[in-house]
């Protein structure tokens, strides 16, 4: 068995023709997870979660070479784009690139949206220069992801170029036992626009480490719609940390849900960094049996005139539990500044829990600032209505649910993920 | 037996006795009014037809055609075809009204209930309400006013036709426009095959609703029972007339 260490490191670099700077960036990144203990409950922002049944230390997948036809695809992919909003797709079956198709007219437009070893070749400076500026060393996983990623994302819009349709990762793991390491880099350049979603799928599988990590970068009114939609099989214990840099007057609108898995974390953080830029952030949740839903998000406003609104929803049954920790961070220059966070999670069990904090820290003294958080079961009154006119109590609470998860959906303007979130949280309520 | 028939029923909530012994029939085909003080336990009894977990039943059974549906879940009841129009309907955002009506429908009907079917249905409960297609699209009774909140009341009543329904105090604090609509909606549903017990405070409603027969209540039981003229009398006299006869006769 393979070990998580420099050989590896080399092996993974290597083999993916990287160029020497990368490999170094690698190592470094592998110093940080050496470093690093594994966190515990005794970590301010673990102090919810028991990590004693994670799959940590896992062997690393790497790649095969598989390369498939698009009536080839793993089932659960082929039946996600029977119906889906994206235009053009990246298929990934655990580090594998199987399939892409991405428009030649958008191409022929300049953008690109490839595999990010491709784009390593064809495009070196750009990754170089923001690959990593995201996501490296925050944490034991940060580090883990940053020194042995096996395959990634690419997206590049340059200049004023606006994609209406979105484009799209679906990343399937098919087999289970070993962990898979993954990022996206997104790089919007001034005043571009695009929509980019990526969803994660599988069946269920034994005790199986995912890690992902997102990067955007958003140039001057640059406009990115960004989902990460997480619906992974039993058995999956997914951390995901993602982080935007939002430069003058861009705007980010980004959405986190998770559904699937044992476990799933994501760490969200929105860089306000230039005047004018404005980030959405919307999340939505749903855990049964003994599903666990971790959301650490941070709101970063370090320039004046920034604007941040947060909404996360979620509900919890059976034995699942969910934390929110949010913070809104407003430096000295954030003046004229409006941040907003909300987090209402329903519970639908006596034995399902909610954890949430949101936290704010103020350093400028003229802004505009709420924040807050409601835990509460269904209500017994809206339940007694719904069921007087006929409908049994299960599809009553059904009902209230998505009722719940409403405001959030209706807040996604892309139809057929809608649909797809909205089916799996029906799917969930009744079991 | 085609009646809704209640007898001798007994209910508390918070270990606070409310009803004491009610004993009421409204048969199949009638409309009647049931009259009373603030207090006397009108709504309480509403509410307990519906099946509202609050209220402890203690004693008594309330058997409709027959059955006794004490023991079955409100939506069990509603499904026997059971209503009950809300003194205070409930605001569920996130619902809408036309997708809850739908479920409503197909759940008392016991079948997929196809749109075409569906629409052709609401079409007519709204013309008789005089009341704006746009409203089905509105999440149930959220920032309704309470004259909306009760004509959405009288607009699943119209699409869910049940046998019998009560109505609690939906003429309370309506204007007198919002009344007659209200009313409108009741007597469109008046016939053979429908009964219903018409709780309110004032007489007002009856002009619009003519009762075939009045009860009224008064300290958790009926006290009362006569025919319309009962209820004038009563607007004329006040209840505390009612009360001293009532006295006198024990």
């Amino acid at each position: 068995m393979q070990v998580l260490d420099k050989t590896q490191v080399e092996a993974v670099s290597k083999a993916l023709g990287e160029p020497g700077w990368l490999l170094e960036k690698r190592l470094k990144a592998l110093e940080a997870f050496a470093r690093l203990p594994y966190p515990s409950k005794k970590d301010e922002n673990w102090r919810y979660t028991d990590l004693s049944e994670a799959p940590l230390e896992q062997e690393i997948e790497t790649p095969k070479g598989l390369r498939l036809s698009r009536d080839q695809l793993p089932e659960p992919v082929r039946r996600r784009l029977e119906r889906t909003d994206v235009s053009g797709f990246l298929v990934f079956v655990g580090p594998d690139l199987v399939y892409a198709e991405v428009p030649e007219e958008l191409r022929q437009k300049g953008l690109v949206f490839t595999s990010l070893a491709e784009a390593l070749k064809t495009h070196p400076e750009k990754v170089q220069s923001a690959l990593f500026q995201g996501v490296y060393t925050e944490d034991k996983f940060a580090a883990e992801n940053s020194a042995f990623f096996t395959h990634g994302a690419f997206l590049y819009v340059p200049a004023g170029l606006e994609v209406e349709k979105p484009l799209g990762v679906f990343k399937v793991l098919l087999e289970g036992g070993k962990a898979s390491a993954g990022r996206s880099l997104l790089f919007l350049e001034d005043n571009a626009k695009a929509a980019y979603i990526e969803e994660y799928l599988s069946l269920d599988l034994p005790p199986t480490l995912h890690l992902s990590a997102t990067e955007m970068v958003l140039r001057p009114g640059a406009r990115l719609r960004h989902a990460h939609v997480q619906t992974f099989g039993e058995g999956v214990w997914h951390f995901h940390r993602q982080r935007a840099l939002l430069e003058r007057d861009s705007g980010l609108n980004d959405l986190v849900v998770n559904l699937g898995g044992a476990y799933a974390r994501s760490e969200v953080a929105s860089e306000l960094l230039g005047p004018g830029s404005e980030s959405e952030m919307l999340g939505l949740y749903f855990g049964h049996g003994r599903q666990q839903f971790d959301h650490y998000t941070l709101q970063h406003h370090t320039e004046h005139h920034t604007r941040s609104d947060l909404l996360y929803k979620g509900a919890v049954k059976d034995e699942a539990r969910a934390v929110f920790s949010g913070l809104i961070k407003l430096e000295k220059g954030a003046q004229k500044t409006d941040a907003y966070q909300a987090n209402r999670n329903l519970l639908l069990s006596p034995t399902a829990r909610v954890d949430s904090i949101p936290q704010l820290e103020i350093g400028a003294n003229d802004v505009r600032c709420t924040h807050g958080s409601t835990t509460a079961p269904v209500d017994e009154m809206q339940l007694f209505y719904l069921q007087s006119r006929g409908l049994p109590r299960g599809l009553a609470q059904e009902l209230l649910v998505k009722a719940h998860l409403a405001d959030v959906l209706s807040r996604i303007p892309l139809k057929a993920l809608r649909a797809h979130i909205e089916a799996i949280i029906e799917e969930k309520v009744r079991i | 037996m085609s009646q809704l028939e209640i007898r001798d029923l007994w209910a508390s909530i918070d270990g606070e006795t409310i009803l004491k012994g009610v004993n009421l029939v409204v048969p199949k085909g009638e409309v009647h009014a049931l009259m009373g003080p603030n207090g006397a336990g009108k709504s309480t009894l509403g509410k307990i037809l519906a099946g509202d977990p609050e209220y402890t039943v203690e004693r008594g059974e309330i058997l409709l055609d027959g059955e006794n549906i004490l023991e079955l879940s409100p939506d069990e009841r509603a499904r026997k075809g059971l209503f009950l129009a809300f003194q205070y309907p409930v605001e569920v955002p996130g619902v809408t009204i036309a997708n809850f009506l739908r479920l409503a429908l197909q759940a008392k009907l016991g079948r997929e209930v196809g749109v075409a079917e569906f629409w052709t249905k609401v079409k007519k409960a709204l013309e008789i309400l005089d009341w704006d297609e746009g409203y089905l699209s509105r999440y149930l009774n959220e920032g309704f006013s309470g004259g909306e909140k009760k004509r959405n009341e009288i607009l699943q009543l119209l699409v869910l036709e049940p046998t019998y329904a009560v109505l609690d105090e939906t003429d309370s604090g309506l204007d007198i426009d919002a009344l007659k609509v209200v009313a409108r909606g009741v007597n469109a549903m008046r016939g053979p095959n429908f009964g219903a017990l018409v709780i309110t405070h004032y007489q007002r409603i009856l002009n619009y609703i003519q009762p075939d027969k009045v009860h009224v209540m008064m300290d958790g039981r009926v006290v009362a029972t006569g025919g319309p003229e009962l209820a004038l009398e009563l607007e004329a006299k006040g209840y505390e007339w009612l009360r001293e006869k009532v006295k006198e006769g024990a």
